[in-house]
């Protein structure tokens, strides 16, 4: 089932990507496909994964720094053959963390990653629920960590 | 209701009736600690009792708790049994999220991502007490 899922969301994406083709002509073009939502989740990560590096929280870093990867790896993996604009290429530089990064930052910018990660979850289809889902708790378990 | 969803939840359900047996095993030896395995054993008796409530609301037979359970190691110390405490969270992690996994109902979902976390929090806690390096765990519930 989860199979079939990402099957049918690439053929999504396929004749996303083909229709300008065929009606570029005759009227105007056709909204880009929507970005991912996922995006969101891996700019968080890699942002909370420099801050945390910056207060000198290394597990922190590492955590998120993983989830980044990850949830990139399931961005690129549902849309691989479309190389628009919107999608941010998975070699992005290093976030910069903000000036006088403290530690009270980091367990506010890790609370609100848990609660982002929460709140997508409904809108999900399952083989993705999984993974934010252990996005969500795995923020949780850090910040249980810090205290 | 596809049927992997009534599995993955028996599959919880098992997770839970480990933990609570897990948590009774333990408390012997984790005088030190009472208050937080208290509060781990309710947290799991209240979750394994609103599972079985779940599953006979779908018009399922909630499988019983097996007689006894086999720890990772022989749980004779104090460490052992944190060790013990730490795998039965795990165990309910990795199956609240085949839940996740396995189910498009917004309620269920919730609840699964509650029952992950709270594990995954708890499982973070005692990984703490066992001084094990990293502290928590990054991806809770998730294999490898």
């Amino acid at each position: 089932m989860i199979g079939r899922t990402a099957l049918s969301r690439r053929g999504v994406l396929l004749a996303v990507a083909s229709a300008p083709l065929a009606v570029a002509c005759t009227t105007p073009p056709p909204q880009p496909p929507p970005p991912d939502p996922l995006a969101e989740l891996v700019r968080a990560a890699r942002a909370d994964s420099a801050l945390a590096s910056a207060v000198g929280a290394n597990e922190v870093a590492s955590a998120r720094a993983e989830h980044a990867e990850r949830l990139q790896a399931e961005v690129d993996r549902a849309a691989p053959a479309v190389p628009s604009a919107s999608a941010a290429p998975s070699g992005t530089p290093p976030v910069s963390p903000p000036p006088n990064p403290t530690r009270e930052q980091l367990v506010a910018a890790l609370q609100a990653a848990q609660k982002q990660a929460g709140e997508l979850l409904p809108s999900l289809p399952t083989h993705r629920a999984g993974l934010v889902g252990s996005v969500s708790a795995g923020c949780a378990s850090l910040l249980e960590a810090m205290r | 209701m596809q049927p992997t969803t009534h599995d993955a939840v028996q599959d919880a359900l098992a997770a839970e009736h480990a933990a609570v047996w897990t948590y009774g095993l333990v408390s012997a030896f984790l005088q030190q600690q009472a208050a937080d395995v208290a509060e781990g054993a309710n947290a799991h008796r209240a979750r394994r009792d609103a599972t079985e409530r779940w599953l006979r609301d779908a018009g399922q037979q909630p499988e019983p708790p097996a007689p006894a359970y086999l720890p990772p190691e022989p749980v004779d110390s104090a460490s052992s049994a944190v060790a013990a405490l730490v795998v039965a969270e795990n165990d309910a992690c990795a199956a609240w999220r085949g839940v996740l996994e396995r189910t498009d109902d917004a309620a269920l979902r919730r609840t699964a991502l509650d029952a992950l976390t709270v594990s995954a929090v708890r499982a973070t806690r005692w990984r703490k007490v066992a001084g094990l390096t990293p502290v928590s765990i990054a991806m809770p519930g998730a294999a490898g």
